[in-house]
């Protein structure tokens, strides 16, 4: 019995020695790991360039949108949001930015990203005239819905997202239901994702609601459709964005423009000093580029670490101006 | 010493590729017999369609009333009748109609499917004990992998919507009237079997005659369990795209709506009580010649 106990705690004291690991760094941050993708990467990206360009201590802090921004409104921490949808959040944004506790270091970290309508590129080969969302519209026989074929489906945006009730409420705007299509709400991410993946992996027609970047958008190369002309900021953020009952009659617009930054703590700009503002202002990464690294996790079922390597050393053209020459040379050696 | 702190694994790079040959050898069949497969269930696309539309369409008065109908038949039982005028009243009152019919619709064709196909596999089990041993497990997975597992490649081959909805529910649904059917068959009294062999039956005439009749009361617990937990799979079901109750509960969950998701759920369960209450009592009718038996 004492021998048992004793190769127990011997056990236990073995794994306590395992973990023990003591590092000291000049400056030590923490980064937002959103959890989505393309957040993910830009989070292990930012990982590996501070750590091995700039010598920093950089820990990753899981978190959603709202939490981390507020934790870092707060409490200062995260120090780097990398991928920040702020749309949801401007108003407190511009305040924290006010009281000097955030600032928003790239307006645009990813180009060509946003939301709104997509077709299958296979759709578009076959009827080349349905660039516009009004020349779809006015096709609703191309896209059967399974339940009722004489009409047409749109498949909108799952139960409880935002984007639910602006595709509700632009299905109204564009008046689809007069022209013979049906909202098909697909319940979740999973399902959204399924009924697109189904319809592209068979060459069937899919119309619906999606954003980029997004691994399925670059996987499928979605054709993102025309919406025409945005119908003015009053229709979408007193109309279009709220219920039907709120407001009853919204107008056909385009898609509001998503901001995106990145945004840090003042302990960053503290720690990293110049080159690192440089480095987050000059960071910005191609959405083509975005969507194939998407892809390239998706088929490889990669970690976002893994990819980050894959990336660095796959695109250099795409990361070399985001740092000086001395730190490209530190950060080619540590790949 | 690394032989204790790691675990062995298969490798990176293999562990990669078994997984992306699953998922391509999956697509590739989905590819090639998707449609195939969407074809087979299309009747019972267009059933489900028709009596969504039956129910929704007809006028309230007519609905309420075959349903306490249905519930007489059932229960014999005048408060249990005015407790379901009165529920679905009130689900009508509070707006949630619509949502209640599709939910019934789904509920009554899922179960008419899970009954069609659980009650002769558990006779089928009945009859072999290799059959048993080789199904009994295989129900117990049905029963316990997260429904969200096998919602992937029925999404993969189905798309969304009510079909894969109503498969999802019946995978979930199905164990339960299988196991009962298999016991209660199982447990008929051999004295009455050998007496029925005796008179020189057929094993046709000694299954529809002698065992089913015997077996009814436990095969109706399985019917029972099997509608209890078709309507537990209504949120699910909803995740992929199948209109009705689920839905605004969905939606009350994600932004926190405290009282949609209240009236939904309330909703979800009054179906529940009224289905639960009357299918036990008509299975307690059943059992009525029990009653004066002495043990």
């Amino acid at each position: 019995m004492t021998y048992l106990r004793n190769v127990f705690f011997t056990a236990i004291l073995a794994l306590g020695f395992s973990s023990l690991t003591t590092t000291a760094s000049a400056c030590s941050l923490t980064v937002a790991n959103m959890n989505w993708a393309s957040a993910n990467l830009m989070a292990e990206v930012d990982k590996f360039i501070l750590e091995n360009g700039f010598g920093c201590e950089v820990e990753l802090v899981e978190g959603a949108t709202m939490p981390t921004f507020t934790s870092m409104a707060e409490k200062g921490e995260p120090d780097v949001a990398p991928e920040f949808w702020a749309n949801a959040a401007l108003v407190p944004l511009q305040a924290a930015e006010g009281e000097g506790t955030i600032v928003t270091l790239n307006k645009a970290p990813i180009t060509g990203l946003g939301e709104g309508w997509w077709i299958p590129p296979a759709t578009l080969e076959a009827h080349p005239e349905l660039t516009t969302a009004e020349a779809i519209l006015a096709r609703p026989d191309l896209f059967p819905h399974p339940e009722d074929p004489s009409k047409g489906a749109f498949v909108g945006c799952p139960a409880g997202w935002g984007c639910q009730l602006i595709n509700a409420q632009q299905y109204i705007g564009w008046d689809m239901e007069a022209k013979g299509w049906l909202l098909v709400d697909p319940g979740s991410a999973a399902g959204l994702d399924g009924s697109m993946a189904k319809a592209v992996e068979r060459g069937e027609n899919w119309f619906g609601y999606y954003w980029s970047p997004t691994s399925l958008i670059g996987k499928y190369g979605m054709v993102p459709v025309d919406m025409g002309d945005w119908g003015g900021d009053d229709n979408w953020h007193n109309c279009v964005v709220k219920p039907e009952q709120d407001c009853g009659d919204p107008k056909a617009t385009s898609w509001i423009k998503s901001e995106v930054y990145t945004i840090a703590s003042a302990n960053f700009t503290e720690q990293a000093g110049q080159d690192g503002i440089f480095y987050l202002r000059s960071r910005t990464w191609p959405g083509p580029v975005m969507n194939s690294m998407l892809v390239y996790m998706a088929e490889n079922q990669a970690e976002g670490a893994d990819a980050a390597i894959e990336f660095l050393q796959s695109h250099e053209d795409v990361w070399k101006d985001w740092v000086g020459s001395d730190m490209r040379i530190k950060i080619k050696n540590a790949l | 010493m690394s032989f204790f702190s790691e675990i062995p694994t298969m490798g990176r790079e293999s562990l990669r590729d078994f997984k992306k040959g699953i998922d391509l050898n999956f697509k590739e069949f989905s590819r090639s017999y998707g449609d195939g497969i969407e074809g087979f269930f299309d009747p019972l696309l267009m059933f489900l369609v028709w009596l969504e539309k039956l129910l929704v369409n007809s006028p309230w008065p007519l609905v309420i009333l075959v349903l306490a109908g249905l519930a007489w038949i059932g229960s014999r039982n005048w408060k249990l009748v005015a407790g379901t005028i009165v529920c679905f009243m009130l689900i009508g009152y509070f707006g949630m109609w619509k949502d209640t019919m599709s939910t019934i619709a789904i509920i009554s064709v899922a179960t008419l499917v899970c009954i069609s196909i659980g009650i002769p596999l558990g006779i089928l089990m009945s009859r072999s004990r290799k059959l048993e041993a080789g199904i009994t497990p295989i129900l117990d997975v049905m029963q316990t992998v997260p429904s969200f597992v096998y919602l992937i490649p029925i999404i993969m081959l189905l798309g969304i919507g009510k079909v894969p909805g109503l498969i999802a529910v019946c995978i979930y649904a199905v164990p339960p009237i299988v196991r009962l059917t298999n016991l209660g068959i199982r447990e008929v009294d051999k004295e009455c079997l050998e007496a029925v062999d005796s008179f020189g039956a057929t094993s046709w005439q000694r299954l529809t005659r002698v065992q089913m009749p015997l077996a009814l009361p436990t095969i109706f617990a399985g019917v029972n369990q099997t509608i209890m937990m078709a309507l537990a799979m209504v949120v699910i079901a909803s995740m992929i795209g199948v209109r009705g109750l689920g839905v605004p509960v969905l939606r009350a969950v994600s932004n926190q709506y405290l009282a949609l998701g209240m009236l939904n759920g309330l909703a979800i369960v009054a179906l529940a009580i009224i289905f639960d209450r009357v299918s036990q009592q008509y299975g307690k009718r059943l059992q009525k010649h029990r009653e004066g038996r002495n043990l």
